[in-house]
């Protein structure tokens, strides 16, 4: 089920340092977060999305993120993978202080460290899956043969290679997602973020998913995942619960692995 | 219509109203502005168009004209009652010298009685001369324009005895007719000048006055609604003055031939073709503005939409259907198609103000504003329906629930630019891209800019070569400063040795006939100083004795080219086979018709034209001599400056066309252009966002839009480059051969060179704003957006 070529990929590579400046300890947690607090100013009144959050992800965890609608799951992990701007707090990912990046220091380490999955996939039509997959290695620096090749193995891996030459437009959401997910591997992430990656699927494609991720923390993925659905948060190690823009408590589960 | 009723579409349109009322207004001002434009171009096709049929019209143009030497005055008398004529009228005619720097013959025609019906010059400037005055003249606007002389000139018409007309090709005195003082109070304009048609008209006093001084009869004939008048009219004139001559024979026959005028025929090929070239070109306006009009408002229409596709979907489930959210748009936007109709309408009767293109403008019988109401009330309304319907359609399309777009990609085409992820994305972009959510697909908009592109090259490359010609005198056979008619051998000599002349040619000019019996003008040259420019439109000036260079518009005519062979009569019997060596442009000395004929070297002229032929010295002057030597020539010899023929005239009169229709084009394309890239940004914030997502740095992000811009722009040069230099390369080619001169385009490559990298760099430059924008839009914010 899960061979050798997919460890190979998907297995965290060595971080080799992304800013000269950042020294990170020996084994420093994947990921690090101090009082993130994060102000939307909308028309009538500002919202105080993220309201001082704290969170720790060690290196090959497994993490589900919980809470209501409008709780600030999105705008966190926005923050995390640099796509925002927090207004006050840290995050270090693989021991790195990410607030004081330039735009392109940020985007550089979001290349070598940081994988996103979406609920809604955000692939790009004019592409075929493979290209959207290949894009994600090519902007990470791989050569175009090796990226060609890194994502016809993911795509193999994920059981999409007779699409690859499909455009998203033209395939299942559950395939979508797979391809998304392959996206987000293809510059071999150490931490991989998902914000309801099963939300916009059915229970067949939620399925499918939710073993791909199971999979993948298997061979030593480190995850940060957002979801609604219990099932789903039990496959992880940890679930966060958040509400009003905080982070409540934790609840470890058995880390079920089915 | 569903549940909603009238109620729920007059409340949903007042909301519209209320939000986007400022947006409707600005799309429906641009709108009327550009429609109207667009419509105002047809009105001023139109008025192109017609000038010289309502001219015909006007001036109540006669259908056939003939002139009878006034020692034949049964032929006039017998004219009226020839077959196939309806009417006729009959003027008297002059010939005098008038005063001026120069020596100049004008003809004087004047009628016995006022006529109204048949020839009516439209008075352009002052009046007609009035019945009762013997001393007012109207003059052609031709003639009026060459001499210097308007209204309120006072000129002395020195008149010729018809004893002197028969000497003019000997010399003869001073004239001896009478001499009158007239004063001009009108400048006509008609159709054609020249001929039975007299450039001086005076009135029926003056006609009294020098009744017995005339030299002939100008006649004007309409003919009977017959469709063989013409050939019945032109066979009865040949017999019946063929009879008269036979009876009493004119003293100058042979100035006066006995050949019939129909001036409803006669209008230049170089004017139908340079007014094909007008109206085609007018027709590439409109469409490109109409069309670029429609897609602008078509595009912002559905954007305003598309903005509020959130309100239509809740409409919707209010249980509004589509007519009935439809309708509500088109109330909301009918203030706003009122105004768009109104403006357009302003500004096709503004066109009003245009006068026809060209050379069309010399045949306008009503110079000034000319309103054209039902185009103004047709085009003002069609222009606020335009509107309207376009609301409509792009409210429906916006209101549609979303289906997703299906496009295949083609992995295998893009092997070369999967080197750099900014080039793959970008260009996948521009090329798969679609303008706007649902917008015209990007092969549209590539197409239209390689039209435009091709049609701003052809348009310049059109207008370089209108203004080459124009500035080149040689190019239509005038090289010479001035030509000195009827040159003598003593005169010719004379200048060889001054050393103001530069360059002398003589030339001989006569008729030869072809052997199937066509007769051709043919003319000769022979260097006596220095070297006149002649220009070539291929090969060589023929030198042997079997060689020959003919007119483009001969060897147009004749379908022959450099190469080939052309059997010619020769004087005494037989026929000479002449090898095509050149095609060189020629002014006929006969006619000033450009580029007609052959030229052969002059041994072979006395071989090939019988008769004593015209001669004609041609002279270039020392630089800056020439005025000094035109003015001490003119004292004594019938000599005349450089004359731009009327074919390269009209021509002439169209440089700034070609030159405006490039402006406007660059200007349209480039707005279309520029909006497309500075919006590319927009419409492609999410695939950006991804970028970003995936980890491409700003610069990356930025490189990406360059490169989309650039996909976008190189296609359309490279495509539309070649396209207008080969469109603009044959019909120059038609335009000239129709006039006569070198075919040959003058492809503006200075311009090119700098223009090509400029909308390059342009592109690439634009590209930086969309980029700055998506730099500063957090990856976040874009994602949810799209
Ligand atoms: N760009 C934005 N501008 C203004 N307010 C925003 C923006 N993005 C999010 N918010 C607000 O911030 C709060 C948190 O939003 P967020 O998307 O993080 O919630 P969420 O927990 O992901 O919810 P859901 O489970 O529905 O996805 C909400 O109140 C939301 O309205
Ligand atoms: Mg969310």
């Amino acid at each position: 089920m899960y061979d050798a070529t997919t460890r190979e990929v998907v297995a965290p590579v060595p971080d080799e340092s992304v800013a000269a400046a950042a020294t990170p300890d020996p084994a420093p947690p994947e990921l690090v977060v101090r009082g993130l607090r994060k102000t939307y100013e909308a028309e009538t009144a500002p919202v105080r999305a993220l309201r001082g959050v704290d969170l720790t992800v060690g290196r090959g965890e497994f993490v589900a993120l919980m809470g209501p609608s409008g709780s600030g799951k999105s705008t966190l992990l926005h923050l995390l993978a640099g796509l925002d701007r927090a207004d006050e707090g840290s995050v270090s990912i693989a021991g790195i202080r990410t607030e004081e990046l330039s735009a392109t220091r940020l985007a550089r380490l979001r290349r070598r460290h940081v994988g996103l999955v979406f609920q809604f996939f955000h692939l790009i039509d004019h592409m075929s899956a493979l290209e959207n997959v290949a894009l994600a290695a090519l902007v990470a620096g791989a050569k175009p043969a090796e990226a060609t090749e890194r994502a016809r193995d993911l795509l193999d891996t994920l059981g999409l290679l007779e699409k690859a030459g499909e455009s998203p437009a033209n395939l299942s959401g559950g395939q979508r997602q797979r391809v998304a997910i392959a996206r987000a591997l293809a510059n071999r992430p150490t931490l991989l973020l998902a914000d309801e990656p099963t939300g916009a699927l059915d229970s067949d494609g939620a399925a499918e998913v939710h073993d791909l991720f199971t999979r993948m923390h298997r061979v030593g993925q480190t995850i940060l995942m957002v979801t609604h659905s219990a099932d789903v948060a039990a496959g992880a190690q940890r679930i966060v619960r958040m509400r009003d823009g905080v982070l409540l408590g934790e609840i470890a589960t058995t880390g079920e692995q089915r | 219509m569903g549940g909603g009723g009238f109620g729920a579409v007059r409340a949903v349109a007042r909301a519209e109203l209320r939000t986007g009322w400022r947006a409707l207004l600005l799309m429906a001002l641009v709108f009327g502005l550009v429609g109207g434009i667009a419509t105002g171009a047809i009105a001023l096709a139109e008025r192109t168009a017609t000038a010289y049929p309502r001219l015909v019209e006007a001036v109540a143009l006669d259908d056939a004209r003939v002139l009878v030497a006034a020692d034949q005055p049964q032929l006039a008398a017998a004219v009226p009652s020839l077959p196939g004529v309806a009417e006729v009228r009959t003027d008297q005619a002059w010939i005098a010298q008038i005063d001026g720097p120069a020596l100049r013959f004008v003809s004087i025609g004047a009628p016995t009685t006022q006529h109204d019906d048949l020839v009516r010059p439209v008075v352009v400037a002052g009046r007609m001369p009035a019945r009762e005055a013997p001393d007012e003249v109207l003059l052609s606007e031709s003639i009026a324009a060459d001499s210097g002389l308007g209204v309120g000139s006072r000129i002395t018409l020195r008149m010729l005895t018809l004893q002197q007309v028969s000497m003019f090709d000997v010399g003869f005195g001073p004239p001896a007719g009478p001499t009158t003082q007239v004063t001009v109070v009108g400048i006509g304009r008609m159709p054609t000048w020249g001929g039975a048609l007299a450039a001086v008209q005076a009135g029926p006093a003056f006609a009294a006055k020098f009744l017995p001084d005339i030299v002939g009869y100008a006649i004007y004939a309409r003919f009977a609604p017959e469709p063989d008048a013409a050939q019945r009219f032109g066979a009865a004139f040949a017999r019946t003055a063929a009879v008269v001559d036979q009876i009493s024979p004119s003293v100058v026959a042979q100035y006066v031939p006995h050949s019939v005028e129909l001036p409803g025929a006669a209008v230049d090929p170089a004017v139908r073709a340079a007014e094909q070239v007008l109206v085609g070109g007018l027709v590439v306006f409109v469409i490109v503005l109409g069309l670029g009009g429609l897609q602008v408002l078509g595009q912002s229409l559905l954007r305003h939409h598309s903005a509020r596709r959130a309100t239509q979907r809740v409409e919707s489930a209010l249980g509004m259907d589509v007519v009935e959210r439809t309708a509500a748009r088109v109330l909301a936007a009918a203030g706003a198609g009122v105004v768009a109709g109104i403006v357009g309408g302003a500004v096709i009767l503004a066109a009003g103000w245009l006068e026809p293109l060209g050379s069309q403008a010399r045949f306008e019988p009503a110079p000034g504003f000319r309103p054209q109401w039902e185009l103004v009330i047709i085009g003002g309304l069609g222009i606020g329906v335009v509107f309207l319907m376009t609301v409509a359609v792009t409210a429906a399309v916006a209101g549609r629930a979303q289906q997703p777009t299906v496009t295949r990609p083609r992995p295998g085409g893009t092997r070369l630019l999967r080197r750099w992820p900014a080039a793959l994305l970008g260009t996948r972009l521009a090329l798969h891209g679609r303008v706007g959510r649902r917008g015209l697909p990007a092969g549209t908009t590539a197409v239209a800019a390689s039209l435009a592109i091709a049609g701003v090259v052809a348009a310049v490359a059109l207008g370089a070569s209108l203004e080459r010609l124009v500035d080149t005198p040689a190019r239509y056979g005038q090289g010479a400063d001035m030509t000195i008619v009827d040159a003598r051998e003593a005169d010719v000599g004379r200048l060889v040795a001054d050393p103001r002349v530069a360059a002398l040619d003589v030339g001989a000019s006569g008729t030869a006939t072809l052997a199937d019996g066509t007769p051709i003008e043919t003319t000769s040259r022979e260097v006596r100083k220095g070297s006149l420019p002649v220009a070539l439109a291929g090969g060589r000036l023929p030198v042997g004795h079997d060689e020959v260079a003919v007119g483009p518009r001969a060897a147009s005519t004749l379908g022959v080219n450099v190469g080939d062979t052309l059997d010619i009569r020769r004087v005494h019997g037989g026929t000479s086979t002449l090898r095509i060596v050149g095609v060189a442009v020629l002014t006929s000395q006969n006619n000033g018709a450009v580029g007609d004929g052959l030229l052969v070297a002059p041994t072979v002229m006395r071989e090939l034209v019988p008769g004593q032929p015209l001669f004609d010295a041609a002279v270039v002057a020392a630089p800056g001599a020439a005025d000094a030597l035109y003015a001490e020539l003119a004292q004594n010899l019938e000599v005349f400056p450089r004359q731009v023929p009327d074919a390269v005239r009209n021509l002439g009169d169209l440089v700034t066309l070609p030159e405006i229709l490039a402006l406007v084009l660059a200007v349209v394309a480039g707005a279309g252009m520029v909006h497309a890239l500075l919006t590319a940004g927009r419409r492609h914030a999410r695939e950006v966002a991804v970028l970003s997502v995936l980890g491409a740095t700003p610069g990356q992000v930025r490189s990406t839009l360059a490169v989309m811009a650039a996909a976008t722009v190189v296609p359309a040069l490279v495509v539309g480059v070649p396209l207008g230099l080969g469109a603009a390369r044959v019909l120059w080619w038609q335009l000239a051969t129709a006039t006569g001169v070198a075919g040959d385009l003058a492809v503006p490559w200075r311009l090119l060179l700098v223009v090509v990298p400029a909308v390059l760099a342009g592109a690439l430059l634009l590209s930086l704003a969309p980029a700055k924008r998506a730099a500063r839009t957090p990856p976040a914010v874009a994602l949810a957006g799209g």
